[in-house]
């Protein structure tokens, strides 16, 4: 493995990695790799044969698989380092990083490394649902690559716990496939996932979604055999008395993902506790110099399009790192989450240039602004915690603002306008 | 398979059965095991805490108890066999922790028989200097003894290679062989199971939780057990410096444990509630989940349910569930002569070599030729564990065999050289890769590695993946491929 001597270290090689790579390969950087642990790469996106990706990135609608193989070409035509089946399993805050494959062990220093590991799905554990601990209880993301990669359908009766987007079109996926699925259980008042995935995915193949419901109970000793749900009040709390049973061969849960974030901790990197991802600046760079993040490492998305302009940047200034030997340190604005909001990232950012920022609100609402001092206002009809939102600051107008070294950001209802 | 003939024949591959299959492994005897599951310590064993505990922490361990016998008997013996067998054990220390002034009279009485039986001398501390080794100590509690000696050990694995050592020195050991009965015939049982008969002259039953119904199959029943139920909760990795001995707290109920501690993969587990259950139950219920996070909270305040990363359940054979008196079975039958049943509830890892050396001395008293094998190997080599190497054994590991390079679990960093070493071994489900490796056992529980270590046993065992069961039989995780289910629809 060359790892010896390389400009940049990628590590995954999912959209995230792959715009990263070849954002800071464009921008100059003569030795760039990408270590993935998969087979090929693309991460997630071989296994999302669905369509919808694209829309924006590429003014286009296309698969996962379609959307992952444009970058895959570029790739190759720019000549980026791949190492795959490589895994890092150590970083320390000095970019000293250890990765191993079939050929060997490896340690080496790069002068810049972009995070780009991506997310993982939330397990039964977390949730700790009473009963047994029966064969057919899968991830929703599990069950997608055993039945799109490697061509297996799991059962043909199917609950899935949780509306998270991988959720709802899985259960496409299988009613396509010739499974029933049973319903589809929500303990919020409203789904987890997009809308048009609510549509697409559940009503248009008449599969109930069961809002305010949760599972309460897991049934089989071998194989499950049925899941109890029940009612939840507005806590969340299940209300005894409201169980039914529902019987099962197969449980998904897709109750939510979360940064993976194991390697930037061990590397000092301060995360966020509202993204679960680093805490980022205008350069996207984490509070490690030189070490930069981008994608669903840093805050999970819900459309591609926004992973791969995000970790574009990351890469683009990891290379201008490399190519000045570090960042200048400029005026800095925190901006904090007001009203409404859940997360806002990146959580730093400079009045020098023009950034966009990601939101994403705690609850739904209608007709709300999005409110950031004396720089940006948008109307929206609705927001909601599945859809984030994107809201691009002019840097004139910051310039303006940031005498403030603090600006909260509010989600306001309309009428107070 | 033919009629099997054989001189002792254990029934049950928990930790008991094979600790005595390799006892007797050491002597030139024939020996056969059997086991219904399709791996060992998958019963009673599965859901063992790990504790080795040292049988002075409840005054229910009276001197005069057959099983404080045996398992003070044990202790010794417990660190150099896991050494032997390359089975993780850790001293870590355990505090017995009091609430109040009713309470440390209770640890002062334990404190003063320990020492009268020549076990060591605790000392009783004041809360101040618990909480220089805890820190993060509930504010209810006062005190407690502190004893060093106290120790962890992966109760599955050193059943596995319990079991591994028995068959290198010639015990036969067969798996996923159910007995459907017994008779006796003359001084001989013939025992028939779902693989054929096998006839016997001594049966050693250790059936854990069916030893009463593997006991009554010929007559030999001269005990009751109760199956009672007990909840353990593992916490994430994260928490792991957290607690760093164990700590217990004397439960309300009798019986019950009232415990948290380090495991030797890293992380934390707490319970242990219990109940007296329908045997087979292995679910846990909300009421049992709630208690055993009460309690924990009662020892370590500052613990959240969300880490938590599951909950597991498992039996323990009792005699007195009421009032938490218990005595083991270590004997012969009264009513069947051949027949040794042996069965000791709390705490069968750390009891367990004094159990099979108890068992030895038995059968040499029941006329047993015990003569030692000079060919006897007690060790066995572990799979190698790529996460506890240096770089440099990393390095060769990988020359030798580069599978051991290709990481498939991210979170407990195990690689396909040990999965498919593990598979060689034995391990022929998802579980049994998992106990002998960690893989999936980590903070996303299977979500990367599944689909890969589902894959490698396919490849290595040579199935259909389809086939490939998580547990026992019944237990399958992909039942279709994909396009069955909508053939029939498709020609239509």
């Amino acid at each position: 493995m060359k790892l010896e001597g390389i400009d940049l270290a990628i590590i995954g090689g999912g959209p995230a990695g792959m715009a990263a790579a070849i954002r800071a390969k464009e921008s100059g950087l003569e030795r760039v790799a990408i270590i993935e642990r998969g087979e090929y790469l693309g991460g997630l996106l071989d296994q999302c044969i669905h369509n919808g990706f694209g829309l924006f990135y590429f003014k286009e609608d296309l698969t996962g698989p379609e959307y992952g193989a444009r970058f895959e070409a570029r790739i190759k035509d720019l000549g980026i380092e791949v190492l795959l089946e490589s895994m890092v399993i150590e970083l320390r805050p000095d970019r000293e990083m250890v990765a191993v494959n079939r050929k060997g062990y490896f340690r080496t220093q790069p002068k810049a490394v972009v995070l780009a590991m991506g997310c993982r799905e939330r397990a039964r554990g977390s949730l700790a649902i009473p009963g047994t601990r029966p064969a057919g209880i899968f991830t929703a993301g599990t069950a997608q690559r055993l039945v799109n990669i490697e061509g297996y359908i799991p059962g043909k009766e199917i609950v899935i716990l949780g509306s998270g987007d991988i959720g709802m079109i899985m259960a496409r996926r299988l009613a396509l496939e010739g499974a029933k699925v049973k319903a589809v259980v929500e303990k919020l008042p409203y789904t987890g996932g997009l809308i048009r995935n609510q549509v697409q995915c559940l009503a248009d193949f008449e599969i109930p979604l069961m809002l305010s419901h949760t599972v309460t109970y897991i049934q089989g000793n071998d194989r499950i055999q049925a899941v109890e749900v029940s009612r939840v009040d507005e806590k969340g709390e299940p209300i005894p008395g409201t169980g039914k049973l529902i019987k099962c061969d197969t449980l998904f849960l897709s109750v939510g993902l979360l940064p993976e974030n194991e390697l930037s901790q061990m590397a000092g990197i301060e995360l966020d506790p509202l993204t679960g991802g680093p805490l980022m600046d205008e350069y996207y760079q984490t509070n490690v110099p030189g070490i930069f993040a981008g994608g669903n490492v840093v805050q999970v998305h819900d459309l591609v399009d926004n992973v791969s302009w995000q970790a574009e940047r990351a890469g683009e200034y990891a290379a201008r790192f490399v190519a000045q030997g570090g960042l200048r340190k400029r005026a800095r604005i925190t901006l904090i989450p007001g009203r409404n909001i859940k997360s806002i990232v990146p959580q730093k950012i400079s009045p020098k240039e023009d950034v966009e920022i990601y939101l994403r609100v705690e609850r739904p609402e209608k007709n709300v602004r999005v409110h950031v001092p004396d720089v940006a206002r948008k109307a929206f009809l609705v927001v909601s915690p599945s859809e984030s939102i994107k809201i691009k600051l002019p840097a004139e107008k910051l310039k303006k603002a940031a005498l403030e070294k603090e600006m909260v950001i509010d989600c306001l209802p309309k009428k107070g306008d | 398979m033919a009629l099997l003939e054989t001189e002792i024949l254990i029934v049950g591959g928990g930790v008991l059965g094979c600790a005595i299959a390799r006892e007797l492994s050491r002597y030139k005897v024939d020996v056969t095991l059997i086991e219904k599951k399709p791996d060992l310590g998958w019963g009673i064993t599965k859901a063992n805490a790990g504790i080795v505990c040292q049988g002075k922490d409840t005054l229910e361990f009276r001197p005069e108890y057959h099983r404080s016998k045996l398992l003070w008997n044990s202790l010794p013996k417990m660190e150099p066999l896991c050494r032997e067998l390359g089975v993780p054990f850790q001293t870590i220390g355990g505090v017995e922790a009091c609430k109040n002034l009713e309470q440390k009279g209770k640890l002062d009485k334990l404190i003063k028989r320990t020492e009268k039986l020549g076990l060591g001398k605790d000392e009783f501390h004041w809360r101040p200097e618990l909480l220089l080794l805890e820190p993060d100590l509930a504010p209810e509690i006062i005190g407690g003894v502190y004893d060093p000696e106290i120790a962890i050990t992966d109760p599955i694995k050193l059943t596995i290679a319990l079991g591994e050592s028995a068959r290198k020195n010639g015990v036969e050991v067969l798996l996923d062989c159910e007995v459907e009965n017994i008779q006796k015939q003359g001084f001989e049982f013939l025992v028939r199971t779902n693989q054929g008969e096998i006839k016997t002259r001594y049966l050693v039953n250790a059936a854990g939780e069916n030893i009463d119904k593997i006991a009554r199959m010929v007559g030999g029943d001269d005990f009751v057990l109760f199956p009672v139920k007990g909840l353990i909760g593992i916490l994430d990795k994260k928490l792991a410096g957290m607690v760093t001995h164990l700590i217990a707290v004397l439960p309300e109920q009798p019986g019950a444990l009232n415990i948290i501690s380090p495991t030797v993969n890293g992380n934390l587990l707490f319970g242990i509630p219990i109940q007296i259950n329908r045997r087979g139950d292995y679910s846990s219920t909300k009421e049992m989940q709630e208690v055993a996070l009460r309690n924990l909270r009662g020892i370590i305040p500052d613990i959240s349910d969300k880490d938590v990363i599951t909950f597991f359940s498992g039996f323990l054979m009792m005699q007195n569930f009421e009032i938490g008196w218990h005595e083991c079975v270590v004997r012969m039958s009264s009513l069947v002569p051949g027949l040794l049943n042996a069965s000791v509830g709390y705490p069968g890892v750390s009891a367990a070599p004094g159990v099979a050396e108890e068992v030895v001395e038995i059968l040499k008293k029941e006329g047993v030729k015990i003569e030692p094998d000079p060919e006897f190997n007690p060790r066995i080599e572990p799979i190698p564990d790529f996460s506890a190497l240096d770089d440099q054994a990393r390095e060769k590991l990988i020359k030798q065999d580069p599978r051991h390079g290709h990481i498939i679990c991210r979170c407990e960093t195990v690689s396909e050289g040990e999965i498919v070493e593990a598979i060689k071994r034995g391990a022929t489900t998802m579980d049994g890769v998992k106990y002998r490796t960690r893989a999936g056992m980590g903070r996303c529980q299977g979500g990367f590695c599944g689909p890969r270590v589902m894959q490698i046993l396919a490849r290595e065992l040579n199935l259909p993946v389809s086939e490939i069961r998580k547990r026992e039989a019944g237990t399958g995780l992909m039942l279709y491929e994909s396009k069955e289910l909508i053939k029939g629809r498709m020609a239509s």
